[in-house]
């Protein structure tokens, strides 16, 4: 009696191959039991990163502007300068050259009224 | 330690040292006067920082500029003061005794005096030598409607400064150098 029950147990547990579909429906089952994963929220700040984005590019852009519309400003005051020193100096040898003619010229003046009198003698 | 003595002595030597070497540089005086009556009047001031700014403006292709830089060179100061009148002696010699009073420094030695009847000018160059170099010019012209005191601080080539003659509109004579005076000694 024991025997024939325990015989039948084995063969209810016997191993049993599974249906070639098994593996298809097993995954369609977890797809479905899983529950629907929620949709990553934005963080707020995540709205305002483009306003962010422009500002600093808008600020950056400012002082690029200033320091280059500076440095303009600069150079062309040092040319204004050099330009101003140049013509100072043209004009400064300009009448020292005059005035050492003038010397010249009396020298010279002064030679030749000489040789004059020599050649007079 | 003996190192540390040493620079100490000449640090406390050093103004004394300036003091007694050579200064081409004249005190130039205000002339306030003068500038109110003079119907033109140009002061030019080149610092030796203005001079060097000046000198990287002048294109050195052109014969002018080049000329011009050729004069510059070793050159530490340029000093004109120069005022025109609409009428003979609105000046007096006085106005201009201050700056001549400093040319009888020790250093100073007068190279030309000239005195033109024709166009009753009179200019007077003189010249600072230091170790047998010009250190500096000093250039006194009297005329009957315009004075000019130029003075130039460095080393001069003065036949550098006769050749910008006809440069800037100066109609060159055909001079020889050769003929004006020598230095004479220290004016009195």
């Amino acid at each position: 009696m024991s025997q024939e029950i325990e015989s039948r147990i084995r063969a209810a547990l016997r191993p049993v191959a599974p249906s070639e579909d098994f593996s298809q429906k097993l995954l369609a089952r977890v797809i479905a039991d899983q529950p629907a994963r929620p949709k990553p929220r934005r963080l707020p700040s995540a709205n305002a990163r483009p306003l962010v984005w422009w500002l600093t590019a808008s600020l950056a852009a400012c002082l690029i502007l200033a320091v280059g519309v500076q440095q303009h400003l600069e150079q062309q005051r040092l040319q204004q300068s050099g330009l101003e020193a140049r013509r100072q100096v043209v004009e400064a040898l300009r009448m020292t050259s005059q005035k050492l003619n003038l010397a010249y010229e009396a020298v010279k003046n002064q030679s030749t009224s000489l040789s004059d009198e020599k050649s007079g003698v | 330690m003996r190192k540390h003595t040493l620079s100490v002595i000449f640090a406390l030597l050093a103004p004394a040292l300036a003091w007694t070497a050579p200064n081409p540089k004249l005190a130039m005086p205000e002339f306030a006067g003068l500038a109110q009556k003079a119907t033109e009047s140009v002061t030019i001031t080149l610092d030796p920082a203005l001079l060097a700014m000046a000198g990287r403006f002048l294109d050195g292709n052109d014969p002018q500029d080049a000329a011009t830089q050729e004069v510059l060179k070793g050159l530490r100061g340029i000093y004109v003061r120069s005022y025109t009148f609409d009428k003979d002696s609105a000046y007096q010699q006085a106005d201009i005794d201050a700056v001549r009073a400093q040319l009888s420094a020790p250093g100073w030695n007068r190279l030309v005096e000239t005195h033109s009847r024709k166009s009753r000018a009179d200019v007077d160059i003189y010249i600072m030598i230091d170790n047998n170099q010009a250190i500096g010019l000093a250039l006194i012209a009297s005329e009957p409607r315009q004075f000019t005191i130029v003075n130039i601080i460095g080393a001069i080539d003065l036949d550098k400064l006769h050749k910008l003659e006809g440069q800037f509109g100066v109609p060159k004579l055909d001079m020889d150098l050769s003929k004006t005076p020598a230095p004479g000694p220290p004016k009195k």
